[in-house]
């Protein structure tokens, strides 16, 4: 395998703006509901009353994800006709649209909702790492566009390097299912 | 829920290799009272039928139709791809068997047994298909023995419907089969609920529900598909029974009614937990 790509993103400085989203949907040409990269929010806590006042635990926080080209793709696995594939050269998963014949059963295998269903075509998409920027000598859309630097992206090894290897935190499913090549930042009390 | 291409491709299959393990299991007792083929006629045809409607459904499913041959490049890798070979020959099987029997005006018990086993990988391929993913409450047993379920309810039933429609005395004996199975069929459903009850499932997907959660909003369809099928079942141990010297064919329609709608409704709140 040569080297394998990655995504590392700092929750802790994303403020939901969704640029990212943006930026990714303009350059891939989504339309509707199809996104390639998706910014979740988590929120809550209350108000209680305290003496004469009031204390509150509210908070909020966001979580960048796009697919996260895992060691162990289960929408490669199990991908009927062979469309989902991982190149050798940098482990970006993507879609063979010659062979795919959109049965949508990578929608069911993946547990970070990167698959896309386009129903134009009647196939699936999604994120592809933006390889033809990368291969211009550019950086991927999200990354270009992310206003607080809060997304990178390079060999996952040297990032692991740089940032360490976490990759569970509240809300996301284990890591041990398919080993994304993403690591996080937790945002304060995204810490599983 | 958007699966019913699935829906109606899945209990098609399964209610086809029920049907077909129904007459491998009663070919002998049919050959005695009277010539098997004669009495298997229409029910071969009935599964040919029914098998053309679950692989014509299954087409529905593709979001690109003219790719469909590439589903069975993953043979061996991935579950989908085993049960698209399967089931693709356990339906050309069905349709071999149906049409010697046709032109050569007898039965082949070895046909019918090959075609019952073929059958019934597909449908352990088929159930694999959904314990592999990440949608929460599919990765049970209890996901196997509600395809089993299937196979050994609503087969034998509807296998045991048709020949009485022109056998009226063949089926008095045959009848009793038809319940033994549907016993079984049953008892393994009830067997994956109690599993699924107590199994507390990792939730896979970002954001993702609880099977639980989920299910909450469809008490009422479950409690109603239990009590069709049970009341389905009771009945058809009542016409079962030795000291019924006539069967009430009204009752056998209206048990595999009964049996029918219980399970449409058991595979839609499956297909719910995927949409």
């Amino acid at each position: 395998m040569g080297t394998q790509l990655g995504f590392y993103i700092d929750q802790s400085r994303c403020s939901g703006c969704k640029a990212c989203v943006m930026a990714c949907k303009d350059k891939n040409n989504l339309e509707g509901s199809r996104m390639y990269r998706h910014v979740t929010e988590f929120c809550g806590g209350s108000f209680a009353p305290s003496g004469n006042g009031y204390t509150q635990n509210v908070f909020a926080y966001w979580l960048s994800m796009s697919c996260n080209h895992c060691e162990n793709p289960a929408c490669v696995k199990n991908c009927p006709t062979g469309a989902m594939q991982k190149r050798s050269e940098d482990g970006v998963v993507y879609v063979d649209t010659e062979l795919c014949a959109g049965c949508k059963y990578c929608l069911w295998n993946c547990p970070y909702g990167a698959p896309q269903y386009n129903e134009k075509e009647g196939k699936m998409s999604k994120c592809d790492f933006c390889i033809d920027l990368i291969a211009e000598g550019g950086d991927p859309a999200c990354v270009a566009a992310c206003p607080y630097d809060a997304i990178e992206y390079g060999p996952i090894d040297e990032l692991r390097e740089k940032y360490g290897k976490l990759a569970d935190i509240k809300g996301l499913p284990s890591s041990t299912i398919t080993k994304p090549d993403v690591i996080i930042k937790p945002h304060q009390g995204a810490q599983k | 829920m958007h699966e019913w291409p699935l829906l109606l491709f899945t209990v098609c299959l399964s209610t086809c290799v029920g049907g077909f393990v129904f007459l491998g299991l009663t070919h002998k007792k049919l050959a005695e009272e009277a010539d098997s083929f004669k009495v298997m006629k229409l029910p071969l045809i009935i599964f040919v039928a029914l098998s053309m409607i679950g692989l014509i459904a299954s087409f529905f499913h593709l979001g690109t139709p003219a790719h469909a041959f590439y589903l069975i490049r993953g043979f061996g890798r991935s579950w989908m791809s085993n049960e698209i070979v399967f089931s693709g020959l356990f339906i050309l099987l069905v349709c071999v068997t149906a049409g010697l029997a046709l032109f050569q005006k007898k039965t082949n018990l070895v046909l019918i047994a090959t075609t019952s086993i073929v059958g019934l990988i597909a449908v352990y391929c088929m159930a694999s298909i959904y314990t592999v993913t990440r949608i929460n409450g599919w990765h049970s047993l209890n996901t196997y023995l509600v395809f089993y379920g299937t196979v050994f309810t609503l087969g034998p039933v509807l296998c045991a419907s048709v020949i009485g429609l022109t056998y009226k005395d063949v089926v008095k004996k045959i009848i009793k089969m038809a319940f033994v199975l549907s016993v079984v069929g049953i008892a393994i459903q009830v067997l994956g609920t109690i599993i699924f009850s107590v199994t507390s499932f990792d939730i896979q997907l970002i954001n993702g529900t609880s099977a639980v959660e989920i299910l909450g909003s469809y008490n009422s369809m479950i409690i109603a598909r239990w009590v069709l099928e049970l009341a389905g079942l009771a009945l058809l141990g009542v016409v079962a029974m030795d000291s019924m010297k006539k069967v009430n064919y009204s009752m056998i329609y209206l048990v595999l009614a009964a049996i029918i709608v219980g399970e449409a409704m058991n595979r839609y709140v499956f297909y719910i937990l995927g949409s």
